[in-house]
């Protein structure tokens, strides 16, 4: 039988909310929707396919309906421990474009490719060029130098007490209260890096500066915007020292990101610091069989697989 | 902004409809999205909409501020009159003509 309505299709990231924290509850499909049924029976629909990524805290059940569902409108989904330290992520069937990860991994292979990948990194992330002849081993010294200064720079504007960035990922509450805000916050930004660098059809593991990660590549990305978006968010809720600091980080970085317009940035971001490694997207070989069924047209990004 | 209205749609019509937007009240669904996916979910509702029947407005550069499109069987009929886009109201079949001020 013919289906009655049509396939469901993703719609590109740029047109979404960036991040919906999900918590305490069964998700499910419920006639098609996408719905969150806590343990009264209380049904919240979540309009899943238009958010980049769901984050899912402790407490929730997700069932394999529910997980098809958010693959097929490209909603990522990420598993996020107590206040938003990742713990595991999976859910978008990202990396289905063979020619981006190609050229990706032709970039990140070539020396001089990659040097002039990592060079414009740093100069969209400090708005400057970084000092001429330098290999990545230095400007990376050059960027912790930096990005230690900018802790400091930001905690005296916000007036909070700042020793240095310092977590433990195997316990939670060891950390100071800024040093929590920005985790939760970076998390959040991780997470829609992520959806992004997923719907733009490049692999999270593949980075440039950071590497042996399976989201390497999301830290590199996420390092450009970290700090005029979450950074100074963290640090104004730090300050204030809110009762639920987690709670006021995320609504604030939701601001942040609205107001940077960065889920309209972050995939021309991405293509324009791969673009300065200067290669080609390479061609397929010669051999190759061409596509037996003709694609269709796609309103998603090029990775999603619609 | 987008505002959808169903009546008397199948129920996954009104999931699918939950995908994107947000259903405040039975068959009334909000958001904000782009023309693209605009286009889309009318696809979806055109499909779907069986005997039911449905509105779609949004806010464009019309001199009202808005548009719309409708689907199915409704006593409200869109009229165009003088470039702007009204709605006039039917009377009910059974009982012949009566004024309606419901």
């Amino acid at each position: 039988m013919e289906p009655i309505l049509p396939q469901l299709k993703p719609i590109p990231i740029k047109d979404r909310l960036s991040v919906l924290f999900v918590e305490k509850g069964q998700l499910d499909v419920l006639d098609g929707a996408f719905v969150l049924v806590d343990k009264t029976g209380v049904r919240t629909h979540i309009p899943v396919g238009g958010v980049a990524c769901l984050m899912l805290e402790p407490g929730t059940r997700v069932s394999h309906a529910a997980a098809t569902l958010a693959s097929r409108v490209g909603c990522l989904l990420v598993w996020v421990g107590e206040a938003g330290v990742r713990l595991y992520s999976a859910g978008q069937p990202g990396g289905a474009r063979a020619d981006r990860l190609l050229y990706q991994a032709k970039l990140a292979l070539d020396d001089t490719a990659r040097l002039k990948v990592v060079r414009k990194m740093y100069e969209m992330r400090f708005k400057e060029k970084p000092p001429e002849r330098r290999s990545v081993e230095q400007l990376r010294g050059i960027e912790g130098a930096r990005v230690r200064k900018m802790y400091d720079l930001l905690a005296r504007q916000y007036k909070v007490p700042w020793k240095k960035r310092n977590y433990d990922h195997t316990e939670w509450g060891s950390g100071d209260v800024p040093n929590r805000c920005l985790s939760s916050a970076t998390a959040c930004l991780y997470g829609i890096c992520e959806a992004a660098i997923l719907a733009a059809g490049y692999a999270p593991a593949v980075g440039f500066i950071h590497t042996g990660k399976p989201q390497s590549f999301v830290y590199d990305i996420a390092d450009i915007f970290k700090f005029e978006t979450v950074v100074p968010v963290a640090f104004k809720i730090a300050a204030k020292k809110p009762h639920n600091p987690e709670r006021q980080v995320r609504l604030a970085c939701r601001d942040a990101f609205r107001q940077t317009r960065l889920l309209n940035r972050i995939i021309p971001t991405i293509e324009q610091v791969l673009t300065a490694g200067e290669m080609q997207v390479p061609k397929a070989h010669e051999e190759a069989v061409d596509i037996a069924i003709p694609n269709k047209e796609e309103i998603g990004d090029a990775g999603h697989r619609g | 902004m987008l505002v959808i209205v169903v009546e008397n749609a199948p129920p996954r019509l009104r999931g699918r409809l939950a995908l994107w937007l947000l259903e405040v009240r039975a068959g009334v669904y909000v958001g904000k999205v782009s023309r693209r996916i605009r286009d889309m979910i009318w696809d979806n509702v055109e499909k779907g909409i069986d005997d039911g029947n449905a509105v779609m407005v949004w806010s464009t550069n019309t001199e009202s501020g808005f548009d719309f499109v409708t689907l199915g069987a409704n006593r409200r009929i869109p009229k165009e009159m003088e470039g702007i886009k009204l709605v006039s109201f039917l009377p009910e079949i059974s009982s012949g003509y009566s004024p309606d001020f419901e």
